[in-house]
């Protein structure tokens, strides 16, 4: 059949760039939204829009039966989960298809399988993909996962089998702290998704994490899109992700790629996917297949020139993938996430409202933004805010070019990851290309964060002191001013002042 | 007017500003004259500053009127402004003893658990509590030394932000 009409089951960024691909197909788009996301850009982006109430995740995105009720209601022919909320859950899947309609994602087998970490371990371990040492079952307590990790020896993962996203994950140095970690990890595993059974895993020294993009189709063609580098991350989140990566030659690209179709034919897989490996000293070990679109697709859009958005949409239709095998990066693509947090305080979310909003341009920029002015950043959601993305012919023009945007970009209202992004960047480490996933966290340590790189041959320290004390001349003059003859100004003032002091 | 100006990394500068006719003013940093265009470009907070001829795009954020972030070319800088006046009736007010300090949520949250009690001796930085919000689970951690004297929160509780959490009292004298 052919979609003239999808759902997309998910706000913000993502959802504006499944419109976008939609857009681009003649495909229509069903916008669902919270109370507060009345005004976001996804709602405005689509044809129609239909409230769902509420605030938190389990009041609005995460309601499947209204949400596929509302399908049925619009007319769409599909729902795109796009990622997070119900994007790996099998029973919404087949719920869709069950009200006859397409899900635009993978199958609830091959969620299932892929979702569980232990039952993915032993499905790749079957098909010959390398995997990690580690537990064969759940460990049943903080004693048991000690005992395998002392066996193990340290340092050990202790990961949630249900687990992703960060969540639910403790690397562990010594005995004394498994018991701790084990707890804290399941219990985040538990309320993050309903299941706190835990694994210790072989902790691999200076791993790189390096993933694989997959598009399978129902016909059991499933074709790979080289590598992202995403080892530039804290806490699992990532930061700056980039494609190709720079340890990764045509040999090693052919045999990870290899590796992965293998691990999607292994669960019969449909779709878009990422098969993420841990790569350390040349060899590769699977880590985790994610069975949705990842955030920092846009990377492997812009190096092979796909959109795997619309590749997507188009598999769940029936077509083939076939014709798009055997492509070859080229050029170099930077994404950089742009969150709401305060890479100063431990990276916590900021919150607030959106002001002084300007977005760099030029050659070589894509912005995916979920953002506009005024908009508030609220608890409910996730932190990020947009992804820039920096295309080049080569990794220096690209890193230049990403540069130059975050010079160019300013984000008010709240504190953001960018000026870390800015100097990562600029770090000798990701010059060379020589980092692993522990690079952002010692970098931090270091407190390096505040030298300057590449070249600033002005003292802005001292140029920010200046323009503070004509601000404030200024400012004071305004005050004095506007008290009297712009009664409306003073309102906008106050109204900041008091979003300011909200978000702190 | 002249503005004492604090980094956040400890820099201080001592800065003049002399409004002459026609909008323009007149600069000096730390005794050094430079020549100085500054115009307001949006009424929000970007300015276009030109220095001794050298062109700065620059974002001003107020948490107040003496706390400032300036924002020049993605590089952010948090500097304290106070004026000749303010900074005259700092002085007058002098350092304190060690303070008692009041932990507050940095953020609306459910607490999921807490780490300390009533009586805990703790050091700086240490955790007290898990917030979750953003779907992430945080530390929350306090800023001093102290004595917990009172716990103002349970598990389960849900926090706006900037509520107190606890109650810490310096810490004993050793």
């Amino acid at each position: 059949m052919t979609i003239k009409k999808i759902l997309i089951a998910n706000r913000g960024e993502i959802a504006v760039r499944i419109q976008r691909s939609c857009r681009d197909l003649g495909i229509e788009t069903v916008a669902i939204y919270s109370e507060a996301d009345r005004n976001a850009l996804h709602v405005r982006y689509a044809n129609q829009a239909y409230p769902l109430g509420g605030n938190t995740p389990a009041e609005s995105y995460l309601r499947s039966d209204l949400i596929i009720q509302i399908a049925k209601q619009s007319g769409a022919d599909a729902i795109h989960p796009g990622f997070g909320f119900l994007s790996e859950n099998g029973q919404f899947a087949d719920d869709v298809k069950a009200a006859g309609l397409l899900f635009i994602g993978p199958t609830a087998a091959a969620m299932a399988i892929m979702g569980d970490k232990l039952a993915s371990r032993a499905a790749m371990i079957e098909a010959g993909v390398p995997v990690v040492p580690g537990s064969i079952d759940a460990v049943v307590d903080a004693d048991e996962a000690r005992s395998q990790a002392d066996e193990m020896g340290y340092p050990v993962m202790l990961k949630a089998s249900a687990g992703g996203g960060g969540k639910g994950i403790r690397v562990v140095h010594t005995a004394g702290e498994v018991e701790a970690a084990f707890n804290t990890a399941s219990g985040e595993a538990q309320s993050a998704f309903g299941d706190g059974r835990m694994y210790v895993e072989k902790f691999v020294v200076k791993p790189r994490h390096i993933e694989i993009q997959v598009l399978a189709d129902r016909h059991g063609n499933v074709v790979h899109f080289g590598e992202r580098e995403c080892s530039i991350q804290r806490r699992h989140q990532k930061l700056i992700e980039e494609a190709p990566s720079p340890v990764i030659d045509e040999a090693s690209r052919e045999a990870m790629g290899k590796a992965a179709v293998e691990a999607a034919t292994a669960v019969n897989y449909e779709s878009a996917g990422t098969v993420e490996f841990l790569w350390s000293e040349g060899k590769f070990y699977f880590l985790e297949m994610n069975t949705r679109i990842q955030v920092e697709h846009g990377i492997t859009e812009e190096v092979y020139s796909v959109d795997l958005i619309a590749e997507m949409i188009k598999i769940a239709q029936g077509d083939k993938v076939d014709h798009l095998s055997g492509r070859h990066p080229r050029g170099h693509a930077i994404e950089v996430r742009l969150n709401a947090e305060d890479p100063e305080n431990n990276f916590m979310p900021s919150l607030g409202v959106i002001d002084n909003l300007r977005w760099p341009g030029g050659p070589g920029v894509r912005i995916d933004s979920g953002i506009y002015p005024l908009m508030e950043v609220t608890p409910y959601y996730d932190s990020m805010l947009a992804k820039l993305i920096a295309y080049g012919c080569d990794r220096e023009q690209a890193r230049r070019r990403m540069l130059r945007m975050l010079q160019e970009l300013h984000v008010g209202g709240v504190k953001t990851s960018a000026g870390i992004a800015l100097n990562v960047l600029q770090s000798a480490e990701f010059i060379e290309g020589d980092y692993d996933t522990g690079f952002l966290e010692r970098y931090m340590e270091e407190e390096r964060h505040h030298a300057i790189g590449d070249e600033a041959p002005d003292d802005l320290e001292e140029i920010a002191a200046i323009v503070a004390a004509m601000h404030r001349q200024r400012a004071g003059k305004r005050r004095t001013v506007s008290s009297t003859t712009n009664s409306a100004n003073s309102w906008v003032t106050a109204a900041r002042r008091e979003q300011h002091t909200r978000g702190h | 007017m002249k503005y004492f100006l604090e980094s956040k990394s400890g820099r201080t500068f001592e800065v003049e500003v002399n409004e002459l006719a026609d909008e323009a003013m007149s600069v000096t940093i730390d005794g050094r004259e430079i020549s100085a265009d500054f115009i307001d470009v949006d009424r929000r907070g970007q300015y276009a500053a030109v220095l001794d001829w050298c062109s700065f795009a620059a974002s001003i954020e107020e948490a107040d009127e003496q706390h400032l972030t300036v924002n020049i070319a993605g590089e952010s800088f948090e500097m304290t402004a106070y004026d000749e006046r303010e900074r005259a009736a700092q002085s007058v007010a002098g350092q304190g003893a060690p303070k008692a300090e009041l932990i507050k949520a940095s953020m609306p949250g459910l607490i999921i658990s807490l780490s300390t009690e009533v009586g805990a001796v703790l050091q700086a930085g240490e955790s007290v509590a898990v917030l979750e919000a953003m779907k992430m689970q945080n530390e929350v951690c306090c800023q001093n030394d102290g004595v917990v004297v009172e716990v103002l929160v349970a598990v389960g509780d849900n926090v706006e932000a900037n509520q107190p959490l606890m109650r810490l009292a310096p810490p004993p004298e050793s």
